[in-house]
């Protein structure tokens, strides 16, 4: 495996829990990989699976999808929705040959910075190991 | 069985209740076609035998608006067999049809062919009497099937490069030509996300990331909505094994949502809805 490589990783963050929670991250100091990129999102609910699909197709190496734990969505249940629509997806992902490693749903509050940063972290090492996403490849 | 069928579809057509009846009738080259019988004179037409594969709630749709503008929407009549009744469940949940204006003759069933083969999903199939009907014609059939995924769970027991290898091989054999969305029941979008262009989702080209784009769009917007009625790999010129995707997803809900495609007409589909209090493996 590659040693260089440094994954693109695309991350849905919800505009009242995950975002604020890694500007606290950012207005703290604390530092993450840069191969994140944050799209602010209004819910963690408006992620459209399809979103998902779509940075996949476009090439990405993984996707995070960072929302207010349940029960505290601002919207009161966007959540809850999202949990359902990941849970099926990581399962037809898998199927299909994504590995599940590659998608990661988690709830992080605006208060937690130090928490966020960490995942980033795991998730980029997972990522890493896993290499680059090959789907669009034909053997 | 047929004349019962023939009794009740010219009974509904003589006495007004339905302006027309969906069925099947005698096609060209030994194959069976559906019909549409406006006339009570032209029943004779209908048949059913096991040929009769069609599911022929998609073209309840085409009944959703007037036949001449400033009329009702016409009634129909409409034959189904038990694997249709879920469809037609769906599309009842789904406003789709109005219970109202569809008299739903139900028919027992052992089994459908394609070419003298009795279908797979037939075999796996474990109802023989619809779950919505106003009229049953037929006798408490025998055989009953069993669904085991032993195909999916063969699939699942590959290794992430393997499975993406399989499917890889398969959905770039796509041409891309919409077949399976266009003979589906439960895909009815007026723009599908495949052909939108703006946002440009799913693109242009035919190519491989779109070709997997579109079949995992597909198979996800169908997640307890589908049926199982296999119209989309019958209608595949290439031959997926969309089946195997379907029924991937139809596990999982059942796994997940504790949820059935079409027991009724009134629970909603998994992802239409949620619990606050439920565990999920993310």
């Amino acid at each position: 495996m590659m040693t260089d490589f440094e994954p693109r990783i695309i991350g849905f963050l919800c505009r009242w829990c995950s975002y604020p929670g890694a500007d606290l991250a950012g207005t703290s100091r604390i530092i993450y990989p840069p191969s994140l990129r944050i799209i602010r999102v209004p819910c963690s609910g408006r992620v459209d699976p399809l979103f998902v699909l779509k940075a996949f197709q476009e090439g990405a190496d993984g996707v995070m999808v960072l929302g207010c734990h349940p029960g505290d969505c601002h919207y009161l249940e966007g959540n809850y929705h999202a949990r359902r629509r990941y849970a099926l997806m990581h399962r037809l992902l898998e199927y299909v040959g994504v590995e599940k490693e590659r998608l990661l749903i988690e709830w992080v509050s605006s208060a937690e910075g130090g928490r966020f940063v960490e995942l980033v972290k795991e998730f980029t090492a997972q990522v890493r190991e896993l290499g680059p996403w090959g789907g669009r490849r034909i053997d | 069985m047929i004349e019962q069928i023939r009794v009740k579809a010219r009974e509904l057509l003589e006495s007004g209740q339905v302006n027309c009846f969906i069925g099947y009738e005698e096609g060209t080259r030994g194959r069976v076609r559906p019909a549409f019988i406006y006339e009570p004179d032209d029943v004779d037409r209908l048949i059913w035998d096991e040929r009769c594969t069609y599911n022929l709630a998609i073209y309840l749709h085409q009944f959703k608006s007037p036949l001449k503008r400033g009329e009702e929407p016409p009634l129909v009549g409409i034959l189904v067999k038990p694997c249709d009744s879920r469809s037609l469940n769906i599309l009842l949940h789904e406003e789709q049809i109005d219970r109202e204006r569809v008299y739903i003759v139900g028919l027992t069933c052992e089994g459908v062919k394609v070419d003298d083969q009795i279908q797979e999903r037939c075999l796996r199939c474990e109802e023989r009497f619809p779950l919505v009907y106003d009229f049953l014609v037929g006798e408490e059939p025998k055989a009953v099937g069993k669904e085991d995924y032993a195909d999916v769970a063969r699939l699942e027991g590959m290794s992430a490069q393997e499975r993406l290898a399989f499917w890889v091989r398969e959905f770039d054999r796509c041409i891309l030509c919409y077949a399976c969305r266009q003979a589906c029941p439960a895909c009815y979008c007026f723009e599908c996300v495949a052909e939108q262009l703006d946002p440009l989702w799913m693109g242009i080209a035919i190519a491989l990331p779109q070709k997997q784009f579109f079949h995992i769009m597909r198979a996800y917007h169908l997640a307890g909505r589908c049926s199982g009625c296999n119209a989309c790999e019958e209608a595949c010129p290439v031959g997926l094994p969309l089946s195997l995707l379907n029924r991937k997803i139809a596990k999982e809900v059942e796994a997940l949502f504790g949820y059935r495609t079409g027991e009724d007409a009134e629970t909603p589909p998994p992802l239409a809805t949620f619990k606050k209090e439920e565990e999920l493996p993310l």
